[in-house]
């Protein structure tokens, strides 16, 4: 008797469980007042627009030349030799990304890069390989300005940096710290090689670029106003980079209704 | 008892996962046809165009992105020119979609993720497009309403073609004093000048 009441108590859940969630989909609201939801515009400060304008122009002329054409060329290589320059690339990036992992408190991702620097670098051949991932060590990234954010350290406004692109205040400060405490760089120098810094710099621009070049020219091409575009997009992927969400379900998202004609 | 619990946890748990896979389903299918478009080689680029902005146009909720990209400016516009920049809007959309989509059209895809997200009703789809050097990953955000799905965003490295938009239209709609009707002749413009790259 009791197995049967049971039963017909799960099957009434079940049913009221399946029935909420299909009137609660069904049931969308199409009330005007959703769609004045706040101004993303103007939660981006950009005091210096005219100049920053000026000198995007300036690297989007920069980048139409060079960058891209040679993004394009870089993709013509056999896919193995990118993979190894990017995961040697990145390889690179860990001992900072370590550090700044320790800074915001993150010891269980600061020990996998560890433990990725560490396998990379010897059984991937200084780095050419990524075979940390196929046993499972993760690859996250954080730089100094992410640490600031997470110290509480604000924006402050939008800069246009030449050659090196959007950033803010915060941003621009941590690339500094970045250029200036990395051990790969220091070592260069140290040795002499001060050359190797702008070729790593530029290296990694290309492959970065290379690996965008459909959603820049997407984006390049249907803009009403490109520059508003870039500046927005490079807000909302830094939030989501400050705030280490993954882009399933917490980025940034506006309410929409569904408006029927 | 235990048991009990499990079962209504179930219960809870499964028409959600139901529902994002039901929309996984429906999803693919219409980006198998925009992808199909760009292997078919018999068909022009014109007609390419033309029936990727149909299925974009069916499967999108493009009036009420639209709204929400116009921000306030759609309150004070009059009738006809709401009109004339949903269309506007609509192809503008279309367009962007389809350009993206396009650099996808020579790379395998999988659906790896669907979630339910019952706070905001919309169901989030994970896309992974694989080329020779790694992967990149294409969130759509869906929403069900008279028993279909639309598409009301879609993101790229967390980065959301809407609030994008939003904020394009919203630094445009500066200079022209907030009005829908002069932004209307510069979107119809860029429109011509997309129209034209894409099929050229």
């Amino acid at each position: 008797m009791k197995f049967y009441k049971n039963l017909i108590f799960i099957i009434f859940i079940s049913i009221f469980a399946s029935n909420i969630i299909a009137s609660e989909s069904d049931n969308v609201s199409t009330d005007s007042a959703d769609f004045n939801t706040g101004n993303y515009e103007d939660e981006i400060f950009d005091p210096l627009e005219p100049v920053n304008r000026a000198i995007f122009s300036f690297n989007n002329f920069a980048d139409k030349i060079i960058l891209e054409p040679a993004a394009k060329g870089y993709k013509k290589l056999p896919a193995p030799v990118q993979s190894g320059i990017g995961n040697f690339l990145n390889n690179l990036k860990l001992p900072l990304v370590v550090v700044n992992q320790l800074l915001q408190g993150q010891g269980k991702n600061a020990a996998e890069s560890s433990g990725r620097f560490i396998v990379n670098t010897t059984a991937g051949l200084f780095g050419l390989i990524d075979v940390a991932e196929k046993i499972g060590l993760e690859q996250t990234q954080e730089d100094f300005g992410q640490t600031l954010a997470t110290w509480g350290v604000g924006d402050g406004f939008y800069i246009v940096l030449p050659i090196f692109g959007p950033s803010n205040v915060r941003d621009t400060a941590g690339m500094i710290l970045t250029y200036t405490t990395d051990p790969i760089n220091a070592y260069a120098v140290r040795e002499g090689e001060a050359w190797l810094l702008p070729l790593r710099t530029a290296t990694n621009a290309i492959d970065q670029r290379s690996k965008i070049i459909d959603e820049v020219n997407a984006l390049r091409n249907n803009s009403i106003d490109y520059y508003a575009a870039v500046r927005s997009s490079y807000y909302q992927n830094r939030k989501a980079a400050v705030l280490n969400l993954d882009d399933k379900s917490e980025t940034p998202l506006p309410l929409i209704s569904i408006e029927f004609e | 008892m235990r048991i009990l619990y499990f079962v209504i946890f179930l219960s809870l748990i499964l028409p959600s996962q139901s529902m994002a896979q039901e929309a996984s389903k429906w999803l693919k299918k219409e980006i198998d046809i925009i992808l199909d478009a760009y292997k078919n080689e018999s068909m022009s680029n014109e007609t390419r165009f033309l029936m990727i902005e149909d299925t974009i146009n069916y499967n999108f909720a493009g009036t009420g992105i639209a709204k929400f990209v116009a921000g306030d400016s759609w309150k004070n516009a009059n009738k006809n020119t709401k009109k004339e920049y949903i269309k506007f809007f609509k192809r503008h959309l279309a367009l962007n979609i389809a350009s993206m989509m396009q650099g996808y059209s020579d790379q395998k895809y999988s659906l790896i993720n669907s979630l339910y997200d019952s706070k905001n009703q919309v169901t989030l789809i994970d896309m992974e497009i694989y080329n020779d050097t790694g992967s990149l990953i294409v969130t759509w955000r869906v929403k069900k309403s008279k028993e279909r799905y639309y598409v009301i965003d879609l993101l790229v490295a967390d980065i959301s073609i809407v609030v994008t938009k939003r904020s394009e239209f919203n630094s445009m709609l500066k200079n022209v004093n907030y009005s829908l009707k002069e932004l209307n002749v510069i979107l119809k413009n860029q429109n011509e000048s997309s129209y034209q790259k894409l099929i050229n």
